[in-house]
C-alpha cells in the first residue's frame, strides 16, 4: 500500500537479463542498508508503470535506479531529474521516471521536491542470470553513491 | 487496381498483432483480417514436465492475468489427482480470481480505453494515452489507479507477490488467510466501491455519443459462452459452461472441463498464429461465439450481488435479447467489477474463511485431466495427458482471445467497411478500426502461448495483392 516516504527508491530491470539485473540488485541491497529505517522506502519493479505515480506523488523525495543503454558498461550517472511530457509510444507497461513525475503531478497535484536518476551502463542485457565484469566492478561505487545520496535527500528540509 | 491498409502494430493491447484491410478495384473494403503475429508454443515445451509445475510454467504466459492460468492449471492437475479441494481453499482462490479480474479490467478500462472513451476517437494521438486522461480527468485516473492497486493489493496478500504468486497449488493453496490480512482487504473496500461508482457514472454520460461506433463495433449476431451457476448467477472459478444461441436460447449447458473437448473445436488460419475456436456440433464458422464480460453478462440471469444485479438490469434494458455491439464490453467490464467487489466482500464474510484446511493431497489418479475457469476476457480451459510418473504427454490450452478471434475478425471488417472510404482512411478512422479490438481486450501473449516488445500495424493492399499503404507506430 502506498505510504508516504522522506525517500523513496524506485528501482527496475530484470535479473534474468544480465545487467539489466542492476536495479534491483541494489534495491535488495537498499532494502538490507535501510531495513531499520522508516524514512525510507525502496520499490522494485521490471518496468515502471503509471500505477506508481501515486507512490511517487506521497514520497518527499524521490531516487530512480535504472540501467541506461546510453551509458558505457559500469559507467555510473546520477542526475537531476525534471517532469517530462510522455513520447511517442506505449504506455500500458512501462513509462520513464521523467513521465512518472509529471504524472504525478497530473493525477495527484503534487510531486517529491528533489527527484534524481542513478543509472549505471550495461555491458550485456542479454538473456541470462549475473552481472558483467564491468558492472560487478560498478557495484560497490553505485553503493557507495547510493548512501551519500540518500543521506543528501533526508538531510533536505521540507520547503 | 485493389489496395491494402494495414495497422502495425495495433496499439494498446496486450502483446503484437497487425491488421490488413483489403480494397477491391473500386476502393471499397472488400476483406480485412486481425494477425496475431507472435508465437510461443507453452504447450509443447511443457511436455515431459512433472504435472505438478504447470501451475507456476503456463502462469509465466502473462504478466495480466497468471492467475488464470495459475486457476485453471491447477484445477486440471486436480482432474489428475481426483481430489475434491477444501471449501475455504475454492473460496480463498474465488477471491483471487475476482482480484484479478477487477485490476484487469481497471487496466482495459482506464489505461487502453478511457483515451478513446473520453478524449474522442478523433483526438490527437499524441495525447490519446494515460496522460490525457491524467490531464483531462484526473479523478478517473486516479479511480483507474486505485482500482488496480485494489486488486493487485489483494493478490499479494493471499500469494505475497502482485504477479506469478506460486500460492496456488494443485489441491488447494499454500497458505491460509490471516485475520490481519482479511481486516486490510475489508478496510478497502469503501474506496473501491466509490471507484467504481465514479468509472459507472462517467461511461453512463458518455456512452451516447457513440452511436456509430456502437453501430459498427462488432455489433451482429453470435452465440455466447461463458460460466454460469447452477442458479443461473455468473461464475468466474467454478461452475459450468453454458452455450447461447443468437436470439438468447440455450444451445447447451453444464459443459464441464472434462466435456469441453468433446463440444468444443478449434480451427487454423494461415494468417494468425491464434486459433479460432468454435462449437463442434455447428461445425466451423459458424460455431463461433464471443466470450468474456459481454458474453458472461448476456448469458446469465443475475450477478448474485445487489449492486451488480441493479446494473446488470440496468445493462439488460440495452436490448431485448442479447446485447450485440461489442462497445458494451466497455459497459460489461464495469458491471463485473462492481460484482467484483462486491463478492470479494461476501467471501471475506464466510465464518470459515480463515480455516487453516487449504489443501488436499494426491498422487497420480487419473492419466487425462482439464480445468476450466472465467479469466478476465473470457474462457480458459487446461487440458492435460500425463504418464503414470506424472510427466506430462502433451498439453492443449484454449484461451479467451481464440474463443473471440472469429468475432474479432469479423469485427474489424464491419468497422473498416464503415470507415474506410474510396481507398481513403484518417487516423482517427485507423483508430477505431484499433479501437474494435481494444473492446474485446485480448491478450495476445496468452493466446498464442510474446516474446520481445509490444505492438500492431495496419496494412491497405490492392486487389493484386500490393502494399498501397502502411501505419507503423
Amino acid at each position: 500500500m502506498t505510504s508516504a516516504a522522506r525517500c523513496l527508491i524506485l528501482a527496475c530491470g530484470n535479473t534474468l537479463r544480465s545487467d539489466d539485473g542492476i536495479g534491483p540488485l541494489l534495491a535488495s541491497w537498499a532494502e538490507d542498508r535501510w531495513r531499520n529505517d522508516s524514512r525510507v522506502r525502496i520499490l522494485c519493479d521490471h518496468q515502471w508503470t503509471p500505477e506508481l505515480a501515486e507512490e511517487v506523488a506521497a514520497a518527499e523525495t524521490v531516487l530512480f535506479i535504472d540501467c541506461s543503454l546510453e551509458q558505457g558498461p559500469g559507467e555510473i550517472l546520477l542526475r537531476d531529474l525534471s517532469p517530462a511530457s510522455l513520447k511517442p509510444g506505449l504506455v500500458t507497461h512501462h513509462i520513464g521516471a521523467a513521465e512518472l513525475l509529471s504524472l504525478a503531478q497530473d493525477l495527484y497535484g503534487k510531486r517529491p521536491r528533489t527527484a534524481q536518476l542513478l543509472t549505471i551502463g550495461p555491458d550485456s542485457i542479454e538473456l541470462g542470470e549475473g552481472l558483467s565484469e564491468p558492472v560487478k566492478q560498478a557495484l560497490a561505487v553505485a553503493q557507495r553513491m547510493l548512501i551519500t545520496t540518500v543521506q543528501c535527500l533526508l538531510n533536505q528540509q521540507p520547503d | 487496381m485493389t489496395q491494402t491498409i494495414t495497422i502495425d502494430p495495433v496499439t494498446r493491447l496486450e502483446g503484437h498483432g497487425k491488421i490488413t484491410i483489403q480494397l477491391n478495384a473500386e476502393g471499397e473494403v472488400a476483406d480485412a483480417h486481425f494477425h496475431v503475429t507472435q508465437v510461443r508454443g507453452f504447450e509443447k515445451f511443457s511436455e515431459g514436465r512433472p504435472f505438478y509445475e504447470m501451475p507456476a510454467l503456463t502462469a509465466r504466459i502473462c504478466g495480466i492475468c497468471p492467475v488464470s492460468h495459475l486457476l485453471a492449471s491447477a484445477k486440471a492437475c486436480e482432474a489428475i489427482m481426483s481430489v475434491r479441494i477444501p471449501h475455504t481453499a475454492a473460496q480463498l482462490r474465488r477471491m483471487l480470481n475476482l482480484a484479478q479480474m477487477v485490476q484487469s479490467h481497471a487496466l482495459s478500462f482506464f489505461h487502453l480505453s478511457s483515451p478513446d472513451l473520453l478524449l474522442g476517437m478523433e483526438s490527437d494521438p499524441a495525447q490519446r494515452h494515460i496522460f490525457g486522461v491524467a490531464a483531462a480527468r484526473p479523478d478517473l485516473g486516479r479511480a483507474g489507479i486505485a482500482l488496480r492497486r485494489f486488486g493487485q493489493h489483494i493478490i499479494e496478500l493471499l500469494g505475497t507477490k502482485r504477479i506469478h504468486t506460486g500460492w496456488v497449488i494443485p489441491g488447494g493453496v499454500a497458505e491460509p488467510l490471516s485475520a490481519a490480512k482479511r481486516d486490510e482487504m475489508l478496510a478497502m473496500m469503501p474506496e473501491a466501491y466509490a471507484n467504481i461508482g465514479l468509472a459507472l457514472a462517467a461511461y453512463k454520460q458518455i456512452a451516447d455519443k457513440f452511436q456509430q461506433e456502437i453501430s459498427v463495433f462488432a455489433n451482429f449476431p453470435t452465440n455466447y459462452l461463458g460460466l454460469v451457476n447452477e442458479d443461473d448467477s455468473i461464475e468466474f472459478t467454478d461452475g459450468a459452461l453454458r452455450l447461447i444461441d443468437t436470439k438468447g436460447n440455450l444451445i447447451e449447458d453444464g459443459i464441464t472441463a472434462q466435456r469441453f473437448p468433446e463440444v468444443i473445436g478449434e480451427a487454423v488460419e494461415p494468417y494468425s498464429y491464434t486459433k479460432f475456436v468454435y462449437y463442434k456440433p455447428l461445425g466451423y464458422p459458424e460455431g463461433s461465439y464471443r466470450v468474456g464480460p459481454l458474453a458472461r453478462l448476456n448469458i446469465v440471469k443475475k450477478m448474485g450481488t445487489p449492486k451488480a444485479d441493479q446494473e446488470l438490469a440496468e445493462f439488460k434494458q440495452i436490448a431485448a435479447g442479447p446485447v450485440e455491439s461489442s462497445f458494451f464490453y466497455h459497459h460489461a467490464r464495469l458491471v463485473e467489477v462492481m460484482y467484483g467487489i462486491e463478492k470479494i466482500e461476501q467471501i471475506l464474510a464466510d465464518p470459515l474463511i480463515l480455516d487453516k484446511h487449504v489443501r488436499a493431497t494426491a498422487g497420480v489418479n487419473r492419466l487425462d485431466g482439464a480445468g476450466q475457469i472465467e479469466a478476465p476476457r473470457g474462457t480458459l480451459n487446461h487440458h492435460y495427458r500425463v504418464d503414470d510418473n506424472g510427466k506430462i504427454t502433451w498439453a492443449n490450452l484454449v484461451v479467451a482471445t481464440g474463443h473471440n478471434n472469429n468475432a474479432m475478425n469479423r469485427g474489424v471488417l464491419q468497422a473498416a467497411k464503415c470507415y474506410v472510404r474510396d481507398g481513403k482512411f484518417t487516423e482517427g478512422a485507423l483508430n477505431r478500426v484499433e479501437a474494435v479490438i481494444r473492446t474485446f481486450d485480448p491478450c495476445l501473449s496468452c493466446s498464442t502461448h510474446a516474446y520481445g516488445q509490444m505492438p500492431l500495424q495496419m496494412t491497405l493492399l490492392s486487389a493484386d495483392g500490393e502494399v498501397v499503404d502502411r501505419l507503423v507506430r
